[in-house]
């Protein structure tokens, strides 16, 4: 444990800004993610209100919102436990850090969870990917951000297993746990979005 | 350290708080979603511009205090913004090109 160290957001060691590079990184890639999800929601929008002829099911006769609003709810309180996962690290607690980092990938794999189950039951209903534009539209764009929690999924375990391998985590790896934080409220705000203008409004 | 992080960022409870007030608005957009089922003169009048105020209050929150926006430099504030009003910019101009955005709304 004596190599562990608290993690300090002010302690700037690469920059030319005064802002670490990796963090700047982070942010410049989650800026271009606005760019690659408003694609598929524009794609999504494109087709969502138009008729491709009877016989083929669209996705808004499919959507359970009670189920929905769950899975959302679930998404929502997972950016809590990693923000804790941060503050718990900023202030030295390892454990603390260990237990809100593996709640929040807990939380994330519940939500994948529940997109694998409403996928399943649309393709049991006869919505699949070829179905029709606004269905393709649909799966693309949700199931690009369900990869999106799934290797934030990846990346929380990470983060954990390497902690409990060494008794807690270093300065340098206490980067890692705001840029993954990043990522992850970054998967939230989008999922913000996804749900308002897909599942909610008619 | 520890004193320094504290002074910057809300406290374990304050963000406890913040998902409380995210979980009610959740709660108010779902409620909406059902009134709107039931009220076909609320539905074309209301109910999409205040879904879409509530996602817009959601966004903020988790960026601002979440993600710690509000406490960064200027310089990052520019990188977040700047991709986001692009994306926003390119891509209603496309779907108002396209006549959808006023089915949306």
């Amino acid at each position: 444990m004596a190599d562990v160290a608290h993690v300090d957001d002010h302690h700037d060691v690469h920059e030319s800004t005064g802002i670490e590079n990796r963090k700047l990184g982070m942010w410049a890639f989650l800026s271009s993610e606005f760019l690659f999800f408003g694609a598929l929601i524009s794609n999504y929008l494109l087709f969502k209100g138009r008729d491709f002829g009877a016989g083929t099911v669209y996705p808004r006769e499919l959507y359970d919102i009670p189920f929905t609003s769950i899975s959302s709810f679930v998404l929502l309180m997972s950016s809590l436990t990693m923000v804790l996962a941060h503050h718990a690290l900023a202030t030295g607690d390892q454990n603390g850090t260990r237990t809100w980092l593996l709640a929040t990938g807990m939380l994330g794999s519940v939500f994948i969870g529940g997109q694998v189950f409403e996928f399943t039951e649309f393709v049991l209903e006869g919505m699949t990917i070829s179905s029709n534009p606004a269905a393709s539209a649909f799966f693309m764009l949700t199931g690009f951000h369900g990869a999106h929690v799934f290797i934030g999924i990846l990346m929380l375990l990470s983060l954990y297993g390497i902690s409990r391998r060494q008794g807690g985590l270093t300065e340098a790896q206490g980067l890692n746990v705001e840029l993954v934080g990043l990522y992850w409220h970054f998967v939230d705000i989008i999922w913000i979005v996804i749900f308002t203008i897909v599942y909610l409004i008619p | 350290m520890a004193e320094d992080h504290a002074a910057h960022h809300p406290t374990p409870r304050q963000y406890v708080n913040i998902a409380i007030l995210l979980a009610v608005l959740t709660a108010i957009e779902v409620a909406l979603f059902y009134v709107e089922q039931g009220v076909e003169e609320f539905t074309t009048n209301m109910a999409s511009p205040l879904l879409i105020l509530l996602a817009v209050l959601k966004f903020v929150i988790v960026v601002g205090y979440y993600m710690h926006l509000k406490y960064e430099k200027s310089l990052v504030k520019n990188f977040f913004v700047i991709g986001f009003v692009a994306a926003l910019v390119l891509y209603a101009a496309t779907l108002f090109a396209l006549g959808i955005v006023s089915g949306v709304f």
